[in-house]
């Protein structure tokens, strides 16, 4: 890349080939005011406020969108230029019905904070005063026309950053307007709830719902965490006011898992569920009471200590931390019946890698970034749209951006569906039918060199009967020879699977996923989608060793004591509930209340990971820190402490 | 010195600026030494009589705002628009965006709170305009001092810049829209 000079204000500027005039401005610490340009989208020079001028132009040019060229002169501060922004500016401001008094975003707002930049006190033309619609039927994103600038951040954000392109410009000229889709209401568009749009927003035209009026940034702190919820370990800022969670914003949505997604952005503002504050035991008519923390230890020591078949199950949702200590106590407590809630998908996985290649362990799982490298991606069995929507995400883009063919095998209909080259519809249960047949297909379009290079992976598929399969599946034997060719073509294609191939607990179809994944391009790239935010922290501590799973022995009445350790999980408990009957005396560490809960006999209270410190291990295996963006209360011990303090009681 | 005769009005708005201009505090003491009020609604004289500075809180939405507004305009000779109201339409200019027929409809029989309603014609009711203006757009204004209310501090600048003999842009640290 070659450099450029550039005269800017007089000053000489170096940039690069390629850049452009506001790009050398900023980096050469020349302020020039914007409102549609954002970090990382694409620049349309729909605002008008970067006008600049550049000699022998005629007229004045956006710098966003004007390419930098050695030599030129550019002036970005002449009082003509100034003139015109407030112009811009006032246009704006009489073009909608921009109120502030009463707009949610004031004291937020690029568009504000511009007109207070350039002093507008007034507006020197008619306003339109436009009879716009406020569209508020998404459960968590208000869109306001009123207060669009059209700047169209929203739009480029949910198309290039997100993927999902379910916001565009509608209607044209005077008329224009963000719709949702083909002008449906935002609450039935195909909006994957991200939040991306009114993160990107200038204005109030877009805002969530929770946070609205509950706090400016101004009056707010901003944290920088980890999000754990599920395991992709996007980064967060969350905003918090009156130690209480405000917003939940991405630190930089361009950067790799800096996107954020519906749960990422709105679990967190809601209250789950009730908290527990306090240790609770059953007192002797039976009702959970709540009581000192040593009471609580006391009784576990006596009860759980004299206990001869304990068995403990952890939460993929707790810290590294917590499941270190947690694993300590189960050894304290002499347990063999040790493992976590997923431990089942742990044993399928690791089982289905071992039987594919002995040694490599989960560490032979690409990492999410492949995916919008990726040329070609299956989604097989997964929902990443719901269960990792960042993930989600990142196939979208993929789809779009890269020009990556995917091949989607569900028997219903998700977003993906109409993204997908292909589309296999296989019936439920027959999952394992329709890889046999891809296999052998991709096998068939290999070339040569390619067949010679993996035919101990092709074997593995050759007695699959396309013919057959095709027939007995209802599948066009078009679109399984189509996706064949595309994965024999593929140099770096990624296969998604998630629950739905891990609910069969079956290893021998993870292998079958695996040999498959070595058909397509150089090496194996495979993601499994892991049900909690650090299952695989609590995988890689040992904590689903055991050879079957716990919480069906659970079921089985084979454990008398019971350490459950939740953290703020909430998944599955009334099933959990259930399966606890035969246990006489069972200790749940939890946050919330919930039917597992009700079953205990002691009860700790366990605080959540915006309130502390704690390592958590993504489905791809890099480890993060969270960062406490709330104050826990302070008669809440953490989860490792509590877990500490168990053990230390045992002693006695 | 002779003091300088200053005029306020309060049309179409809250009174919010008129409370904010009595919040600038201890200046006021220095202020009632520069100047006298004349037609206000804090001193409650009622007529017109010819002051130098004029200032106008709140928007114009009916007839006789309007003619408040113009003849405010004829006896001053600078005029200050006090606040969002007067200086962009403000919190009155959310009428605008409905047609004056079904804003006196919604207000005066669709509000759950009528009972038998009917919109009210009577000499002495003003006619509602078509739309809520902001000053500017009736009568020339010099200069502006807008906020929800205006902050004390703007109201103050303000004032002690058109004493010195300046026509006063409210710098950008302390200009509020709300």
């Amino acid at each position: 890349m070659s450099e450029i000079t550039l005269t800017i204000n007089g000053k000489q500027c170096k940039g690069k080939q390629g850049d452009t005039v506001l790009e050398v401005c900023q980096a050469n610490g020349v302020d020039v005011p914007t409102l549609c340009h954002y970090k990382g989208l694409v620049d349309i020079a729909a605002c008008r406020m970067c006008l600049v001028e550049v000699e022998k132009e005629r007229k004045p040019v956006p710098a966003c969108a004007y390419p930098a060229r050695d030599g030129i002169v550019v002036t970005t501060n002449s009082e003509k230029i100034e003139k015109y922004r407030r112009l811009v500016l006032e246009l704006l401001f009489t073009e909608r019905n921009h109120l502030c008094a009463y707009c949610v975003a004031s004291g937020d707002c690029e568009l504000q904070s511009m007109a207070y930049k350039y002093q507008m006190d007034n507006a020197r033309y008619q306003y339109a005063w436009p009879s716009q619609t406020t569209d508020s039927s998404h459960p968590n994103i208000v869109l306001d026309h009123n207060r669009c600038i059209l700047c169209g951040r929203c739009i480029r954000t949910c198309d290039e950053i997100t993927g999902a392109h379910a916001l565009d410009f509608g209607k044209r000229g005077w008329k224009t307007n963000i719709c949702a889709d083909i002008n449906q209401p935002l609450g039935e568009s195909s909006c994957i709830s991200c939040g991306g749009c009114f993160q990107a927003c200038p204005t109030g035209a877009i805002f969530s719902k929770i946070s609205a009026y509950r706090g400016r940034p101004s009056e707010c702190t901003s944290v920088e965490s980890t999000c754990s919820i599920c395991g992709v370990g996007c980064s967060i800022s969350g905003l918090v006011k009156n130690n209480r969670l405000v917003r939940i914003d991405s630190p930089d949505m361009t950067k790799p898992r800096g996107l954020l997604c519906e749960i990422g952005r709105f679990e967190l503002l809601y209250d789950a569920a009730d908290r527990i504050t306090t240790p609770l035991k059953r007192n002797s008519k039976g009702k959970l009471e709540s009581c000192s923390y040593d009471e609580a230890f006391e009784a576990i020591a006596k009860k759980l200590g004299a206990s001869d078949a304990v068995a403990g199950l952890a939460s993929g949702k707790a810290s590294s931390e917590a499941l270190k200590a947690f694993g300590e106590l189960m050894e304290k407590l002499g347990s063999k019946l040790v493992d976590t809630l997923d431990g089942d998908d742990c044993r399928t996985i690791t089982q289905g890698i071992a039987k594919f290649d002995g040694k490599a362990g989960l560490d032979m799982e690409a990492r999410l970034e492949d995916i919008l490298t990726a040329d070609s991606i299956v989604v097989i069995g997964a929902h990443p749209i719901k269960t990792h929507p960042v993930i989600g995400s990142y196939v979208m883009r993929a789809a779009s951006k890269n020009k990556a063919q995917l091949i989607v095998i569900d028997p219903l209909r998700n977003p993906f569906s109409f993204r997908a080259s292909v589309w296999l519809k296989p019936p439920e249960g027959k999952k394992e039918a329709v890889i046999n047949a891809l296999g052998k297909s991709v096998a068939d379009h290999l070339s040569a060199k390619a067949s010679a290079d993996k035919g101990k992976y092709a074997a593995a598929f050759k007695d699959a009967d396309i013919k057959k399969a095709a027939k007995d599946l209802g599948i066009d034997i078009h679109d399984i020879v189509k996706a064949g060719e595309i994965l024999a073509g593929s140099k770096n294609g990624v296969i998604i699977y998630g629950s739905g191939i891990l609910q069969y607990k079956d290893a021998a179809m993870v292998t079958k996923i695996l040999n498959l994944a070595a058909l397509v391009g150089d090496k194996p790239r495979v993601i499994s989608l892991k049900r909690y935010g650090n299952s695989r922290g609590a995988w890689e501590l040992g904590l689903a060793k055991s050879k079957v799973s716990v919480a069906a022995d659970l079921a089985k009445g084979k454990a008398r004591g019971l350490y459950l350790l939740m953290a703020d999980d909430l998944t599955n408990t009334q099933a959990l509930a259930d399966s606890m009957k035969g246990v006489e005396f069972s200790v749940v560490q939890a946050s919330y209340r919930s039917p597992v809960t009700e079953k205990a006999d002691v009860v700790l209270p366990s605080i959540l990971w915006t309130e502390s410190k704690g390592s958590y291990t993504s489905i791809d295996g890099i480890s993060k820190k969270t960062v406490p963006m709330v104050k826990a209360n302070p008669a809440i011990k953490s989860d490792a402490d509590t877990l500490k303090e168990v053990a230390k009681h045992l002693k006695k | 010195m002779a003091k300088v005769k200053v005029a306020t009005v309060w049309l179409e708005s809250c009174a919010g600026c008129h409370m904010s201009f009595l919040d600038v505090d201890e200046f006021i003491i220095d202020l009632s030494k520069l100047v006298e009020f004349r037609r206000s609604p804090i001193t409650d004289i009622k007529g017109f009589d010819d002051v130098t500075v004029g200032i106008v809180e709140g928007s114009v939405g009916n007839e006789e705002e309007k003619e408040v507004i113009e003849e405010l305009r004829h006896h001053c000779k600078i005029l200050m628009a006090l606040g969002d109201c007067a200086c962009f339409g403000g919190v009155c200019a959310m009428r605008n965006t409905l047609d004056k027929e079904t804003v006196l409809k919604r207000a005066y029989i669709d509000a759950p709170s009528n009972y038998k309603g009917k919109i009210p014609v009577a000499p002495g009711v003003p006619e509602l305009l078509d739309k809520v203006y902001p000053a500017n757009q009736i009568v020339k204004v010099d200069c502006y001092v807008p906020g929800c209310p205006p902050e004390p501090e703007a109201i103050k600048f303000g004032l002690t810049e058109l004493l010195a003999g300046r026509i006063p842009v409210v710098p950008s640290n302390i200009m509020r829209f709300d």
